[in-house]
């Protein structure tokens, strides 16, 4: 079977290629040509593929795609190439279900599908948002105490420590890596979950090692993330990465971003390159395949093109392979606003019926510090839970009326402008203020009167 | 004059079809008609590639196919360009921009579009790709003589270098020679203040329409 040694020789003896060339040739030609081989198209006015041939198609389309373009190794310029046998043998082996996080706290992580009665796994916490240092524990112990969220994803940002700017790989950059992992556990057991997961990674790969530790750091329990660069695109950070995770032995949680727009092309493009990512990221010995639907026009994943897109990739997955998948939900509108709240919960409606977990929310262009809110990712997982009580006709239904409410406003510069955390709660007591509850109020009402059953 | 607009009109097809073989053949045959060279670029190439950078924007066409016409248009625009004169050179150039993802970030795509776009605006584009030491936009902006120097970052920790090329502007002495715009995901409107750079875009189609307003301030300066 594949090994990663094997992938690191090809990087390295690969076929040479230019960037330039690799994201035409490679990608946007044989996407093109794929699109038109296997008829996928968006029909404009659907927010949720319920179409299981195309979904399949999307699948066949996708594994043509990585068969024919590859990896590319962005350092040493070279394609890393895959046959039909390395394919299907990772696809057969492919993770369907683990464990992550300890004792009490621990999580199972299983494959779902396509409308699957069992509730989304949610991935939630500061998803990579600029945390201040003076908040970073408060902040992250108000996301391990909502019960709903199973793992804390990503506990944020730290850019300055003591009022200096950190500078990537600086020593001060290995100083972060440290603190952030201990005052994620810290959180943890200030919640009184000191076993429950961290989906983490140390931002600089050399502070990888800087920042695992059983006793105060990231444990070998907790989910390791990277990102697949966009298009299906490797570096020599993701391969340094890769050879250490694996060599921990911890679960390994991939994400990929298409960009509808971009190389891929439009929807149905960018649906063939999340395929051919999700099944680059098996070949790579991920656990987890996370989708973030990117869009080159709103930079945010609630659009109509995004939510249909995610759909037919989440599909494409669970119907044809054991994969656990999940979608990152990233909105236009930002904590704090009523906006925020209709936006993620048409994604969610979209990927959970289509066999996804839920990794988010979070907004696309926070403004400075804090701007996440634990209690909207209580009301996301409340809709996470509620949508996988549906069908994806009903789903789809409920998906567009929430997209006409928000629709005009997913421009970043009109979108409401929320608030950080310090402003939705009480940071003494770590309880939403009047006002947020009030809101997460109204969005129970406003989701239950377009037919969510929450 | 209707050989005139015949020729034209190839040289807009060449432009939506990405066809660089006949832009170039559609270029000589305009300097051979004895066409102005200026007013047969304006007309033959820069009008159809404005127009596709309009659909871009409005997701009509996707990337690939406005990266191919910016290439088409380079092609045409090299036998153009041997019949200007100094002076409408200099007219038919609306500037010179430097541009690349900064060190220690190798996020690409964002950075490409801008390029295309800006291209297909009627800017002359150095594009020093991914992963670019602070020096080689100072390098190559005086090689150059850009007046324009363009920095994306995808991360908020590389975001950091945008802050200081503007520093290493300043010290060389060299800052007021350079209009300098910034973009990137976590790059704001309030970051691009809080470093002193000129300009802050959003994405491709605000940098076009920063610099272009830009440009007519310049000129209307001049």
């Amino acid at each position: 079977m594949l090994s990663f040694v094997e992938i690191a020789k090809r990087s390295e003896t690969g076929p040479l290629a230019t960037a330039d060339d690799f994201a035409m040739q490679n990608v946007a030609f044989r996407v093109s040509a794929l699109e038109k081989k296997y008829g996928l198209r968006h029909a404009a006015g659907t927010y949720v593929n319920c179409d299981d041939d195309l979904a399949d198609r999307a699948w066949q389309a996708g594994r043509e795609l990585i068969l024919q373009s590859g990896l590319y190794s962005l350092n040493s310029r070279r394609v890393i190439q895959f046959d039909e046998q390395e394919v299907d043998e990772r696809l057969a082996a492919a993770t369907a279900e683990f464990t992550a996080g300890a004792g009490k706290g621990a999580v199972r992580v299983y494959r779902r599908d396509v409308e699957d009665r069992r509730p989304p796994v949610i991935f939630g916490g500061p998803f990579n948002a600029d945390v201040h240092e003076s908040m970073f524990v408060k902040l992250n112990e108000a996301f391990a105490g909502e019960p709903l969220i199973d793992l804390l994803l990503l506990p944020g940002y730290l850019k300055n420590l003591d009022g200096v700017e950190i500078r990537p790989n600086s020593g001060l950059s290995t100083r972060a890596a440290m603190l952030y992992a201990r005052w994620a556990r810290e959180a943890l057991m200030r919640a009184g979950r000191p076993g429950m997961p961290i989906v983490g990674h140390a931002v600089m790969a050399l502070n990888e090692i800087a920042s695992a530790n059983e006793d105060w750091g990231l444990r070998v329990c907790d989910p390791r993330a990277f990102a697949i660069i966009s298009e299906l695109q490797v570096d020599d950070v993701t391969l340094t990465r890769l050879a250490y995770y694996l060599a921990l032995g911890a679960p390994i949680y991939i994400s990929a971003t298409p960009l509808i727009g971009g190389y891929a092309g439009g929807p149905a493009g960018a649906a063939i390159v999340g395929v051919a990512a999700h099944i680059a990221s098996v070949l790579l010995g991920g656990d987890v395949m996370h989708l973030g639907p990117q869009h080159v026009k709103y930079k945010q994943q609630t659009n109509a093109m995004s939510l249909w897109m995610g759909s037919v990739v989440k599909q494409a997955v669970a119907r044809n392979s054991r994969m656990i998948n999940t979608t990152s939900v990233t909105t236009s509108g930002r904590p704090g606003s009523l906006q925020y709240i209709l936006e993620f919960s048409a994604l969610a409606l979209s990927v959970v019926t289509s066999g996804s977990h839920l990794t988010g929310p979070r907004p696309a262009e926070p403004l400075g510090w804090n701007n996440v809110s634990p209690l909207m990712c209580r009301l996301f997982a409340e809709v996470g839970r509620a949508a996988a009580q549906l069908g994806r006709a009903e789903a789809n239904q409920i998906a567009g009326a929430l997209h006409a409410k928000y629709q005009d406003k997913l421009d970043l510069k009109d979108a409401p402008v929320g608030l950080p955390f310090e402003q939705m709660y009480d940071v003494r007591t770590l309880q939403p203020n009047a006002e947020h509850w009030a809101l997460y109020e109204q969005g129970r009402q406003e989701l239950r009167a377009v037919g969510l059953p929450l | 004059m209707a050989e005139h607009e015949a020729i034209i009109e190839r040289m807009r097809d060449s432009i939506l079809e990405a066809d660089d073989d006949e832009a170039v053949a559609a270029a000589e045959a305009a300097l051979a008609a004895g066409m102005d060279p200026l007013a047969a670029l304006e007309a033959g190439f820069s009008e159809p590639i404005r127009e596709l950078g309009e659909a871009f924007n409005r997701l009509e066409i996707f990337l690939p196919q406005l990266v191919l016409s910016a290439r088409t248009m380079q092609a045409g625009l090299k036998v153009l360009e041997r019949a200007l004169t100094t002076a409408a050179r200099e007219a038919a150039r609306k500037g010179v921009v430097v541009i690349g993802t900064v060190e220690g970030d190798i996020h690409d795509i964002g950075k490409t579009i801008v390029v295309a776009m800006l291209r297909s605006a009627g800017y002359e584009v150095h594009d020093l790709g991914t992963d670019v030491p602070l020096p080689q936009f100072i390098n190559v902006a005086e090689q150059t003589h850009a007046d324009i120097i363009g920095m994306s970052a995808l991360l908020s920790t590389t975001m950091l270098r945008q802050r200081d090329l503007l520093e290493l502007l300043q010290l060389k002495g060299i800052r007021d020679k350079y209009f300098v715009i910034v973009g990137g995901a976590p790059a704001t409107q309030a970051w691009a203040d809080s470093i002193g750079a000129n300009a802050f875009a959003r994405d491709a189609h605000e940098a076009v329409l920063c610099l272009n307003a830009r440009a007519r301030n310049v000129t209307s300066r001049a």
